[in-house]
């Protein structure tokens, strides 16, 4: 490949003007920075710039030949979308070089507004595979900024295959979770980190549990800190990322000083110079990887960048975390709920909600059809020791419904990288002589494979984080027939989406739910042994992590090796749901629950909502169902985000 | 032409600086600045420090307590001027406030306990028992509760809440005592920044919240009384408009905070079902919806 300065983009991170200048003066091709409003930075009101400031450094950027990009890279909830409307118009004046946006919704009001300004996927898109690129590329978006968990030789593959620009994570701060994918500020304190304000649970300290024997697994336990990432750093490996094709080299710290970026800057822009200089005469400039070295808060690490990098990305011992957020708390019980009936502006339908449950196997499909369930979502996940649901498992899952009048409704993986959807294409395939009632996709390639494979139609999962009817929208145009709302989303925001979609709405109001999902194995990286090829504990047993606040979140380990960290209480909405009349569609997440407790569930809910349907405002609910169900349940029952009014 | 280093631990201090600039303008000093930023890593300041020391610099001005005591440990003799530093004295940095005796003096950013007393007391007259939740492992922490015992007044209950470690906070409904009706957090850097824990749990309970750190207001407490940081950046500059003059540092008497603001948030009084009284929000100098 023939270099030229222009062949990669160093792209500096810029909180205040004495960083843009910095971050210019050391040699940055490009900057991002967020306005006041809607970005991922939202904790320091002194950060950020506001509208006149934006102008200036716009222009500033530009008369010194630099790209100027703004986030604008939050979940805005319904609330929220004249706000952005008005922004994205002041934002089309301005004219940064592009828009990095995270909300379906954003691409919805371009195309209504008619935006020129170029749009970039953020990481908080959660962008994998090159079916979601084609889809955001058909709304016009030019850039991606891909996956952490991403290798560079997967970015090679995704770039060739779709022409799109590749932006990548080079240096600073990880998140162990999936972005856009971790749940666990957002439910536990109503402060989303897909809105800016992630508290880092992830930053806790915890100890891992053997659930089968309650004891903590203290064998060569290296540490408290068990998912803090080490941050990224690249310098080492400059030849290799600029040859995977990478267009956009990215440095993480919107919140860092002149000082700090401008470091950084230099030292990568020195490289990236010599490299092009004479690529096959480079070797990395020593002083400057010490000064890296030297300067750095964390340890750092390749992440990624080279496959899962194990046990070796995470800092066990916290003692080079520069600071903390918060600390585990005990998560939402019963009490003190939110929810406050609102006035819906949708007619209270007459025909009784339909139940769906999610299940892990075959005896459960039958306990789910047996007490009521109208809709049984099968395949996806699998959590070890369970095994993945196969054609075959799901074909007499099929027949076994049919005797009830149930549906089934096929369930794929939340994260389908090249493997997945290597395995997604056969499966859909597979599925036109299967003939399941559906398909549930989780992210929007795996949306993208199924209209191209199958007929069959197709529902989105919580996962597409839908906060507003304008993303439900998007989805609609783009052949989705029912979608799952965000699980971060509060009463109030749910009832506002349902009162304005056009969509239909699904609501989870039962089941244990994944706080974050990560590539990082967690028991494996504890557990594992390098010398050996397989570990069979980690296929038998189940693990969780204990935090600080004495609480278990299980670990559940799926058939990919990822870990689905589950919230330490189960949601639980049964005393509520009358509140929500009008939303007709109702789920309960049941793969982690044994066939006799999907069964008790089941019945419960099925019979609350009839008695609601019927009884109408004469509806009471009867504490004792909740006390039943909580003696029975796993975990205790919480409230979720429905602790909270809003979700911040 | 001077030229004088700043020693900066997090740029959430920078108002300070911006402050002691200004300060030393006003006074018609020039100087060339060198600013160095540890950005949150303490272990980062002797380096920094000792980077400064080599561009032969007239003064350093140091903010928080760790800068000011790598400034200090140069072998170098070079006056230090700092802030907002919270008790220069049991922190080592001076041997008293009126009479410094080593390189180092500046003005301390602590309010002293009778002002924060008076202001709780405004802000929630009805209180009776007040806890103060703070880390046993924390100086500053330590030494605003001593002032705290001191300086009581008739009518409330101090109840003492001292944990060892952060992750104890995890478990704070355990360390609440029942009959709280506030709850006072001082200067600490621990509290400070798991204060979304603390007041995850407080909220449940209705348990108002008395900050010392400012972003813990808008994050949440009802309210603070806090020294602002560009005042006392200014008033250093007249410290160091001394030692740039020929006077020494040993000499110099160290000031604490002239005039300490009031920050209020309007949003969690709503919730605890309070309101502020019309004298408070006049004076306020910032009230957070």
């Amino acid at each position: 490949m023939l270099l030229t300065r222009n062949s990669v983009e160093l792209l500096a991170p810029v909180g205040t003007w004495d960083v843009l200048e910095a971050a210019i003066e050391a040699g940055a091709d490009a900057v991002y920075l967020g306005g006041k409003r809607f970005n991922m930075r939202m904790f320091k009101t002194n950060a950020n710039f506001d509208d006149e400031l934006l102008g200036k450094a716009i222009a500033y950027a530009h008369s010194h030949n630099v790209r100027l990009y703004v986030t604008v890279n939050n979940l805005i909830n319904d609330h929220e979308i004249d706000n952005m409307r008005a922004y994205l118009s002041l934002l089309e004046e301005l004219k940064p070089d592009a828009l990095i946006i995270q909300d379906l919704s954003i691409l919805e009001l371009a195309r209504e507004m008619n935006l020129t300004v170029p749009l970039h996927a953020s990481i908080m898109m959660n962008t994998h595979n090159e079916h979601a690129v084609r889809t955001l590329q058909d709304y016009g978006i030019t850039r991606v900024v891909v996956n952490r968990e991403m290798s560079l030789d997967q970015l090679a593959l995704l770039k060739e295959r779709t022409g799109i620009e590749v932006e990548y994570f080079i240096h600073g701060d990880m998140c162990i979770a999936h972005s856009g994918q971790c749940l666990h500020s957002g439910v536990v304190f109503g402060q989303s980190s897909n809105r800016g304000r992630c508290l880092k649970p992830c930053r806790w300290p915890y100890q891992l549990i053997d659930m089968t024997t309650g004891k903590t697994v203290s064998d060569q336990d290296p540490g408290p800190y068990k998912l803090a990432m080490k941050d990224m750093c690249l310098y080492m490996n400059l030849p290799e990322l600029i040859q995977s094709g990478v267009c956009s080299f990215k440095i993480e710290g919107r919140m860092r000083t002149a000082d700090f970026v401008k470091n950084i800057v230099q030292v990568y822009r020195r490289a990236i110079d010599n490299y092009i200089a004479d690529p096959t005469g480079y070797t990395p400039n020593l002083k400057d990887w010490q000064d890296l070295q030297d300067s750095r808060a964390r340890d750092f690490s390749t992440c990624y960048a080279f496959g899962n990098p194990g046990p070796n990305s995470i800092g066990y011992s916290g003692e080079r975390e520069p600071r903390f957020f918060s600390q585990a708390v005990r998560e939402a019980d019963m009490k003190n709920p939110t929810i406050k009936p609102l006035a819906t502006a949708k007619s209270i339908q007459e025909a009784p909600p339909e139940l769906a449950v999610r299940v892990a196997d075959l005896a459960s499909v039958t306990a789910a059809c047996q007490n009521g369930a109208a809709i049984i979502y099968v395949g996806g996940e699998a959590a070890k020791p369970s095994l993945p649901w196969t054609l075959s498992t799901i074909a007499q899952s099929i027949e076994e419904a049919k005797q009830y009048n149930a549906k089934v409704v096929v369930s794929t993986p939340r994260i389908t990288m090249e493997r997945e959807c290597g395995e997604l294409e056969h499966f859909f395939t597979s599925m036109n002589e299967i003939k399941p009632h559906g398909i549930m996709v989780s992210n929007i390639g795996a949306l993208r494979l199924a209209h191209q494979l199958s007929n069959l139609p197709i529902q989105a999962d919580f996962s597409f984080n839908i906060f507003n009817h304008l993303s439900a929208k998007l989805l609609t145009d783009i052949g989705i027939r029912k979608a799952t709302v965000s699980l971060e989303a509060t009463y109030e925001q749910i009832m506002e989406l349902f009162a304005k979609s056009s969509l239909p709405i699904e609501l989870i109001v039962h089941g244990a739910l994944s706080a974050m999902v990560t590539d990082h194995s967690i028991p494996g990286a504890l557990l594992g042994r390098q010398e050996q090829m397989y570990e069979p504990t980690l296929d038998t047993r189940h693990y969780a992590l204990l935090d600080t606040a004495g609480q278990q979140h299980p670990i559940m380990l799926d058939q990919y090796n990822r870990s689905h960290i589950l919230f330490a209480k189960d949601l639980c909405l049964l005393p509520h749901l009358q509140s929500f009349q009008g939303i007709q569609h109702y789920r309960i997440e049941g793969q982690y629950y044994s066939p006799k407790l999907i069964g008790l569930l089941t019945a419960t809910y099925r019979q609350e909502l009839d008695k609601i349907t019927n009884q109408k405002s004469a509806y009471v609910f009867d504490t004792a169902l909740l006390d039943t169900l909580a003696t029975v349940s796993p975990r205790e029952l919480g409230l979720g985000a429905f602790r909270y009014r809003v979700s911040r | 032409m001077y030229t004088i280093g700043i020693l900066q631990l997090t740029q959430y201090l920078d108002d300070a600086v911006h402050g002691f600039k200004h300060g030393l303008a006003q006074r018609g000093i020039t100087a060339q600045y060198h600013y160095r930023n540890a950005d949150g890593n303490a272990m980062q300041l002797p380096k920094l420090a000792a980077e400064l020391a080599e561009l032969k610099v007239d003064l350093i001005f140091a903010c928080s307590t760790p800068s000011t005591q790598a400034a200090l440990q140069l072998t170098e003799d070079i006056p230090v001027v700092f802030t907002p530093v919270f008790d220069p004295v049991g922190s080592g940095l001076v041997h008293s406030l009126s009479l410094p005796g080593g390189k180092a003096t500046g003005v301390s950013g602590m309010i002293k306990a009778e002002a924060k007393l008076d202001f709780i007391h405004r802000l929630l007259p009805t209180v009776q028992n007040l806890g103060i939740l703070y880390h046993t492992g924390d100086n500053n922490s330590l030494a605003e509760v001593d002032n705290f015992r001191k300086f009581l007044q008739p009518g409330i209950t101090l109840i003492e809440i001292p944990f060892n470690q952060a992750e104890d906070l995890s478990n704070l409904p355990d360390l609440l005592p029942i009959e709280l009706d506030a709850l006072f957090l001082p200067i600490g850097r621990v509290v400070e920044e798991n204060f979304p824990t603390i007041a995850y749990y407080t909220d449940t309970i209705q348990l108002p919240i008395i900050a010392s750190h400012p972003p813990n207001v808008s994050a949440g407490a009802l309210g603070a009384l806090v020294a602002n940081h560009y005042d006392l950046g200014e008033d250093c500059a007249s410290k160091a408009e001394e030692i740039l003059k020929g006077a020494h540092p040993r000499e110099i008497p160290v000031d604490i905070v002239k005039k300490p603001e009031i920050l209020l948030n309007n949003y969690t009084a709503q919730n605890l079902g309070l309101e502020f009284s019309a004298e408070l929000l006049a004076e306020a100098t910032e009230v957070f919806e």
